[in-house]
Parts: C-alpha cells; structure tokens; sequence
C-alpha cells in the first residue's frame, strides 16, 4: 500500500482547519486594527523602516526612466518649448517688476503697523521611494525621518505646491497622506475673496471643499492655498485651483501631480505660539484711595461686597 | 548481497529543498514589494498592479501546498503595514479569495491558459468587490469604486506577463530541481 495515500486525507484535513484558522485570524486583525493600537503603529514603523531602503534602490531605475522619457519628449519639442518660454519670460518680467513695487509697499506698511513676520520655515528634502500600494489608500513613503527632524503632521510639498503631511514617522523613513486620501482634511482659503474651507479628500483624483459658507461665490479657476488654521501647516502654501466637475460639483484640481512625484520637502514649521505669558494678579487690586493704597494693601473683594450688603 | 545504506541528503539537497518549499512564499513577499514600486510613473499613471493577488491566484490554482494559508495571511498582512491602510484589509481580502480558488481549483488546474487567465478576472472582481464593501463598512461611506476597478483592470491587464514569468520559475527551478 501506498504510505503516501494515507496520509493524504490528513493533509487536506490539516490544510482545511489552516485554512478556517487563517480566516479568523485576519478577521480578528481587522477588528484589532481599528483600535489603532500601540503595537500596530509600531509594527508598522519597523517595517516601513525596513521596506524604505529596498523601495529607494528599487524606484532609482524608473526614475531614470521616468527622466529619459521626459528628456526625448522635451528633444522633441524644444522649439516649440523655446518659443512658449520667451513669451512667458516676457511676462514674467514686468510681473517681477510689479512684484517688487508691492514688496517695497508691503514692507512699509508692516513697518508702520509693526506687523509680526512669520519666522523662516525650515525643510529637510528627501525623495518620495514608493507608491501607494492600494486603491483605498493615497499614501506614500520618503526617505526622510525622525534622524532629520521630521514629525507627525509636518506638511511635504513638492515644486508644484503641497502634496500631503506626514502622518507617521520612523527614524529614516515616513509616510505622507496625499491631499486626495480620505482620511485627508486641510483647512484651506479661496483666493481672491478669502473664503475659508476644509479640503477632504475622497479617493478621487479631485478633492472636496468642504465647510465652505453658503453665500460665499467661488468660481471655476479660482486660486486655493492653505489657510494655516490649527498652526500645524503654514499659510499660503499653493494647493490647487477651482474646477467645475461634469455633475456641477465644485472641486480642487492640485498643482501636485500624483503621477510625477519625486523630489519633495518636508517643511519644519512651528506655529509662532510663544506668547508673553501674562498671568493675572491673585488679588485685583482697587482704585488707589488713602493709606492702603499706598502701602500697596487691598481689602480682598468679597469681604468688602460683604461688608456693604451688612 | 550488499547491505544498503540509509539515505541522507546532502547539505546541497537540503538548501535545494529549503529553497524550494520558501519559493513561492519569497515570491509573493516580493510581489508585495514590487506593488510599492513606483512603476506607473514610468508612464506618468499613479496606478500599480496588484501583485501579490497575482502570486496568490497562480500558486493556488498550480501548487497550493507550496503557498499554505499562513503564506497568504502573512503576504496580506506585509502589504497592510507597508501600505498605511486599514491592518487585516488585504490579508482577509486575500485569505478568502485564496480560499474560494482553493474550492475551484478542479476546474482550472489543467485548463487552457485562456481559462486560467478568464478565472483570474474572476477572482480580480472578486477580491476587488469585498476589499471594496469592507472599506465601504469600516468608514461608513459609499467609497467611489472608480479607484478599486481601475486597478484591478490593470491587474488582469498584465496578469499573462507575470503568469509566464511564474511558470519558468516553476519549470527551471522547482521542477529542475
């Protein structure tokens, strides 16, 4: 008799029962999950961590590829590029011309009214080493981490304006939630006018505005950038403009484009909270009449109400 | 007559078994790995392929006790803690879509590569449709679908490339050795 036809029912027993064991096991670890415990934050660092290294060498080659793609399609426009590009500079220059005569005004006016001037903002650059790995989930990993200052809720913008923040943070790696994930919210302003939203991201490529005033008038077109409420994003950050979707939905088109990111930075910024502390006086002290007065002795309040109700 | 003596592998055929058995299973962490991997920038798309769900379909369908149902669990489980989603999504969305290819493995086992490429969609719009309902629960809202089609459509799109690939591994190394 064959030994291996006895065991073979066995096998499949073992495999069967594996299999149920399997199932409940995730089961479990998706109900576990959501409490966002302690040990999963930090399982997950560790592997990031670890994935980070591998994910950088491995995303080197097509970036290069990415890059001789661009190149060949640049060669093969470049006069027609040339031609765009003087127009633009010729703009550009009487703007910059215009940008300095506001400047030197702006600067007066702060001058007189002893405006406080938001501090230098710091950044560390790194470059964005994976993708997002899901269609639920807009997320993606940089090789820039805890060792170069980076921290949860820290905003990553590219040259095109703000990708995302930092959500977690290992010592070498750290993920960023892309403004189109939906778990992402950042409170914004609707340039010119300066309404003031939230922009929520639902998974799609253009994200929602969300909190906006009913009267307020926004149009197609208009300029959105950050509005640095709750102090953990700095204000004026670019986002994206106003577009109209095909149901009549008003929604954001990014500047960052999700399919090009590479180089980015991750912008240290510290709300300028540091206030003067100016604690009250235990007693307040009444208007200087007589001795008491003068000696700098005040009867405590209450006994003095108490004392006039007698 | 001479006495025959007991057979003990080779330290070289003990490596060669260890390689064999851990294959399929590295393969699958590597999918995971290369699902991370930026590819579509290549072409200026943020979409990549669902790799590891590749590995799963292919190794269930062609040597399921080389691919056990902890292999799944822990290449389910790798890609939710590299991805920043929801912990158990994928390794439940894969455990159970590995189970169900498990209980159709009959019909597609020796069947034409037209067949076998035709179960994968299969399974494509299956484990996209519960990882999609699963998300739909645990925020409480109708998740646009439009995300979770395209990219099991590219799945499926590129799903012979890697087939092939898997199967000179299986025929060089596996069957070699």
């Amino acid at each position: 008799m064959d030994p291996n036809r006895s065991t073979l029912p066995f096998r499949e027993f073992s495999h069967r029962i594996s299999l149920v064991f399997m199932l409940t096991l995730a089961a479990a670890l998706l109900l576990l999950g959501r409490a966002e415990t302690y040990v999963f934050d930090r399982a997950r660092q560790v592997v990031t961590d670890l994935a980070a290294p591998l994910l950088e060498v491995a995303s080197r080659p097509v970036a290069a590829t990415r890059r001789v793609i661009e190149r060949t399609d640049e060669y093969a426009y470049v006069f027609d590029e040339n031609e765009r590009l003087r127009a633009e500079n010729a703009r550009l220059l009487a703007w910059k011309e215009e940008a300095q005569k506001l400047q030197a005004k702006l600067a007066r006016y702060e001058a007189l009214l002893n405006v406080q001037i938001d501090p230098a903002i710091n950044y560390a650059s790194g470059r964005v080493v994976s993708d997002s790995g899901g269609p639920f989930v807009d997320t993606v990993l940089v090789n820039v981490g805890a060792e170069k200052g980076a921290k949860s809720g820290q905003a990553v913008v590219d040259t095109d304006g703000i990708i995302g923040r930092l959500v977690s943070t290992g010592p070498k790696a750290s993920r960023v939630l892309l403004l189109t994930d939906l778990n992402s919210r950042v409170p914004v302003v609707i340039e010119p006018a300066h309404y003031k939203a939230v922009l929520a991201g639902d998974n799609t490529k253009w994200p929602k505005l969300e909190y906006l005033a009913s009267q307020s008038a926004i149009s197609p077109g208009d300029r959105v950038v950050t509005s640095g409420d709750g102090g953990l994003i700095p204000p004026g950050l670019p986002v994206g403009l106003v577009i109209q979707t095909s149901s009549g939905e008003l929604r954001v088109q990014t500047f960052s484009d999700r399919g090009r990111l590479d180089f980015v930075r991750v912008l240290q910024y510290e709300f300028p909270s540091k206030v003067k502390r100016q604690d009250p006086p235990e007693v307040l002290d009444g208007p200087a009449e007589g001795e008491g007065a003068e000696t700098g002795e005040a009867a405590p309040a209450a006994p003095a109400a108490q004392a006039a109700r007698e | 007559m001479a006495k025959l003596e007991p057979y003990s592998p080779t330290p070289a055929a003990r490596a060669g078994r260890i390689v064999m058995t851990v294959m399929p299973f590295a393969m699958g962490l590597a999918c995971v790995l290369l699902a991370f991997v930026p590819l579509g920038r290549v072409v200026g798309s943020p979409l990549t392929p669902a790799f590891p769900l590749m590995a799963i379909y292919y190794w269930a369908v062609v040597k399921p006790e080389m691919f056990p149902p902890v292999a799944v669990l822990a290449v389910g489980l790798m890609f939710d803690l590299i991805s920043g989603g929801a912990i158990g999504l994928w390794a439940l969305v894969y455990v159970v879509t590995y189970a169900v290819v498990i209980s159709q493995r009959m019909l597609l086992v020796n069947a034409p590569f037209s067949a076998f490429w035709i179960g994968f969609l299969a399974t494509a719009v299956f484990a996209g449709s519960l990882a999609w309902v699963i998300v739909s629960i645990i925020h409480g809202i109708f998740v646009p679908p439009g995300s979770v089609a395209r990219h099991m459509a590219v799945t499926v799109a590129v799903f012979p490339i890697f087939a092939m690939l898997f199967g000179r591994i299986q025929t060089r190394v596996l069957q070699g050795g």
